[in-house]
């Protein structure tokens, strides 16, 4: 039976006990602690590493080209990101996305090659084998309450195994005598999966007006009670304005623009469906509620063994679609292809819990996170070393994030 | 002689003063029951002695000298409702826990020297069990003297209990106190926090009442008129009451429990009717939530029916508010929409978000939310305002039957009585509310029908304020 005087609030002394010295501090201090200054340490600690190497390599890693080919090549493992990032909301893990995407891939070019299926149904049946893969997960883990470490560890080296069994335990690729030819638009020079076919820019550019009129229409809402509405008004638009020109000017975004491939755009638009599914829906608002607490969820009256299976659902299919989008890649398939990517997929996943964010997964903060753990990499490889360090790199950044996103929840909670 | 003389304790959490300044003296060999309505300053009182909270004024001494809590000295035990018991180690593991271990050889354990040890210890509180006995699988009572045994044990001379008995039916609570009172007998002090008036009266050689953070009693129990000590708590606990409530008469039923198991509950014989407060009390472990879940249609009944009218949509205030109350890293708004999510629902399926925005707006203002932020983190809230959200969310479904369960708990006096208002406006609009709550003074402020579940069933159902006091005195 608890008291009043044990949940009452201690607000009288909730202040830091500053000193006078200190009061100088203080809206520096202010600043320290604000949340969004909290959330964004680790976006500007990997800007300054970003710099830190564009002076340190000059022009070797400083180029647009080089650093979006990077996230052209990682759009496998930042899809990846997303589908492991969908369960995580719901708390769970999915560790068989590696082993779908593996799957998938040797199914998109082996149905082809082998079986010369319509590459629709090619697509199709991948797709499918992701929603099934995903539902046994789900069924497995909240009908059989089987522990999501061993359900997802099992199917995930089924997934696997089964890509191995189809593809003979080697690798499987296109020839002149293959039964079936991958279509040209798919993969190959000048196709979906190359980085040298770029994506219509003038969508690019729709986007970010979007973000612009998103980014003034927040400011807007956060006027100073000091300010008038038309003034505030005004001061949001040429700050807008203001950030738009740097961008421009300083940063050239046009280059960026300009060099995103069509991977890179279908991984874009695979994240806004993803974004607006997780917040702007019931099916987000529910799974955040099953992984926050799903006693309370299904007290609440939400279903938290329906949402968790939903999630594994779309977990999978967003696995198979990795899969595909690395068929297109390599266009050719070879054993545990994709099975190596759970490490920095979770790495992207868990990064954004603390970059653009205090301890809440966020879709773009997996993509900013799983792009600048490539660059973190290339970076280094780069600079010289062996690019067999790059799961050294991965594991320790990951490490740093998880660390770092509890360190920032525990704060924002106490 | 080693009293314990308590002079001037006042203790402020922030603000808000909730001990005005306590003067009690706890004579060395004395059982005292300390009794008082949930708020009142008890648990503050216990905490303060036992090192849990520093009090801001007064002093405390024992033996005549100043101590600042009595957590430190070896002749003071305490025993809460969590007794501290290990369940998957044995009677004998649980008693030489933090203790130095009897060995042989030096290095290994000397088991059978332990075992004479606990049992010399067990039959000091008369537990014949086989020292051996996992925790687990000793009943309620017996692990309380376990916990007992394990004070006296290492030496304790003055026991608190607090509230060690609310959670134990009446013949294991009989058990426990025996217990205690053997152990006065051979001189020990005893100091026992209840809510259970007869448990008191029985045993205890002096009765202190709190009320509102002071001192309303402290004589010998013989001296003690019992029904002016039910009037005391009753009288006081409906104060709070707010005296507007109508008096039209209840509609028809709306939801009807018809020889309902589930979980501990069961069987349940109940209906609420619209416009009507019903509420059910009772001790934790008798199945009181488990019938409150059967009603919220939470938990399907195992056996038996629950009826609901056509068309009629429940909610439930969760007993459990941390573990079952909301989503911590969640937003205030996203916690109290979560119930009726499909209200702001845009034909698109998009969450239409300046809708939901507003309409929590509205909520947070309605319920004087603190902050008045929907945005701010559920978890960074205070327990009371958790509780508004708690209701928020349960309004926004707009039922028809409302299953409320300690919706008080832990909630300071302004809100408490917000909550009650809010209560009466829903029976006057023609809800039904099933209140389900261990807190008294919830059944005498907003309910028309009480009745005490015991064993998984409610009992006979009375009306408050046709009753009189000695029938009252069960839901104390």
């Amino acid at each position: 039976m608890s008291d009043v005087m044990t949940t009452a609030p201690p607000t009288a002394d909730n202040g830091m006990g500053a000193g006078q010295g200190s009061r100088r501090l203080a809206p520096l201090r202010s600043v320290l602690r604000s949340k969004g200054f909290q959330g964004s340490i680790s976006f500007l600690a990997f800007v300054a590493v970003f710099i830190g190497y564009a002076v340190w390599l000059g022009d070797k890693f400083a180029s647009t080209d080089a650093r979006f080919l990077d996230i052209h090549q990682n759009a496998p493992v930042l899809i990846l990101g997303l589908a492991v990032m969908v369960t995580l909301i719901a708390g769970k893990f999915d560790l068989s996305v590696g082993g779908m995407a593996t799957l998938t891939t040797f199914l998109t070019i082996g149905l082809k090659v082998n079986q010369d299926w319509p590459f629709a149904a090619v697509v199709g049946a991948c797709l499918l084998i992701g929603l099934i893969g995903g539902l046994i997960n789900g069924l497995l883990v909240v009908r059989l309450h089987v522990n999501t470490f061993i359900a997802t560890l099992g199917t995930g080296g089924v997934f696997a195994g089964i890509a191995s069994v189809y593809g003979k335990g080697t690798q499987l690729s296109p020839t002149a005598t293959s039964k079936g030819q991958i279509p040209g638009w798919f993969s190959g020079p000048n196709s979906f999966g190359s980085f040298g076919h770029k994506f219509p820019s003038w969508i690019i550019w729709v986007g970010l007006a979007g973000v612009a009129l998103w980014a003034f229409t927040a400011l807007r809402h956060r006027r100073p009670a000091s300010r008038e509405p038309r003034t505030w008004d005004a001061i949001s638009a040429a700050i807008v304005i203001a950030v738009a020109a740097l961008a421009l000017l300083v940063v050239k975004i046009d280059g960026w623009v300009s060099a995103v491939s069509w991977t890179i755009g279908v991984l874009l638009i695979i994240a806004v469906i993803i974004w607006v599914l997780l917040g702007h829906t019931t099916f987000g608002r529910y799974l955040h509620a099953t992984g926050s607490n799903p006693e309370a969820a299904r007290l609440a009256g939400v279903n938290p063994g329906k949402e968790t299976v939903r999630a594994f659902v779309l977990g999978g299919l967003l696995a198979s679609i990795a899969g595909i989008v690395l068929a297109a890649n390599q266009g050719a398939a070879s054993p545990d292809v994709a099975t190596g990517f759970l490490l920095p997929a979770f790495a992207a996943a868990f990064l954004s819990t603390v970059v653009l964010s205090t301890g809440k997964f966020t879709v773009w903060g997996a993509l900013i996170g799983g792009t600048f753990l490539v660059w973190v990499s290339q970076g280094l490889i780069v600079g010289g070393l062996p690019f067999t360090w790059t799961d050294v790199v991965n594991g320790v950044v990951l490490v740093i994030a998880v660390a770092l996103s509890t360190v920032f929840f525990q704060r924002q909670t106490t | 002689m080693h009293d314990i003389v308590i002079k001037g304790l006042k203790k402020s959490f922030g603000r808000n003063e909730v001990l005005h300044g306590i003067d009690l003296t706890i004579p060395e060999g004395e059982f005292v029951g300390l009794m008082g309505p949930n708020g009142a300053g008890k648990s503050t009182l216990i905490k303060i002695l036992g090192g849990v909270y520093s009090r801001s004024s007064g002093e405390i001494t024992y033996g005549g000298n100043p101590v600042s809590s009595l957590a430190d000295l070896t002749e003071v035990g305490f025993i809460h409702q969590d007794l501290g018991l290990v369940d998957d180690l044995t009677i004998v593991d649980n008693l030489r826990l933090g203790e130095e271990p009897l060995r042989r050889f030096g290095v290994l354990l000397d088991r059978p020297r332990e075992r004479d040890a606990a049992r010399l210890a067990l039959a000091r509180v008369e537990l014949h069990r086989d020292p051996d006995t996992l925790v687990a699988d000793l009943a309620p009572a017996e692990k309380a003297l376990v916990a007992i045994a394990r004070l006296l044990d290492r030496g304790a001379r003055v026991l608190f209990i607090d509230e060690a008995t609310s959670t134990l039916p009446p013949a294991e609570a009989r058990r426990l106190v025996d217990a205690l009172a053997r152990t006065v007998s051979e001189g020990a002090t005893v100091i026992m926090v209840s809510h259970k008036l007869s448990e008191i009266l029985d045993v205890a050689q002096r009765v202190v009442v709190i009320l509102d953070g002071r001192l309303a009693e402290d004589s010998p129990s013989s001296q003690l008129d019992r029904e002016a000590l039910v009037q005391m708590l009753i009288v006081h606990e409906s104060q709070t009451l707010e005296d507007n409530r109508r008096h039209t008469a209840p509609g028809d039923d709306l939801l009807r429990l018809e020889e309902a198991f589930a979980g501990r509950a069961g069987p349940v014989d109940l209906s609420v009717r619209a416009g009507e407060v019903v509420g059910l009390t009772g001790l934790p472990g008798s199945g009181l939530h488990d019938v409150a879940y059967l009603a919220h249609g939470s938990v399907a009944p195992t056996k038996g029916r629950v009826w609901l009218a056509d068309g009629v949509r429940t909610a439930l205030v969760p007993p459990h508010r941390e573990s079952q109350g909301g989503f911590l890293e969640m937003s205030v708004q996203a916690n109290m929409t979560m119930s009726a999510l499909r209200d702001w629902r845009h034909p698109l399926r998009i969450l239409r978000a300046a809708a939901e925005r507003r309409d929590a707006n509205q909520m947070i203002e309605k319920l004087s939310v603190v902050p008045a932020d929907a945005d701010a983190a559920f978890g960074t809230l205070s327990g009371g305002n958790k509780q508004k959200v708690v209701f928020g969310r349960v309004l926004f479904r707009k039922p028809q039957v409302y299953v409320l369960c300690e919706p008080t708990r832990g909630v300071d006096i302004g809100t408490r009585r917000e909550i009650y208002r809010l209560i009466h406006q829903l029976s006057d609009d023609g809800a039904a509310v099933l209140v389900v709550t261990s807190d008294s003074e919830d059944l005498f402020a907003v309910c028309d029908r009480i009745a005490v579940v015991e064993e998984g069933s409610p009992g006979h159902f009375i009306s408050v304020g046709e009753t009189d006091a000695h029938e009252l005195e069960a839901f104390i």
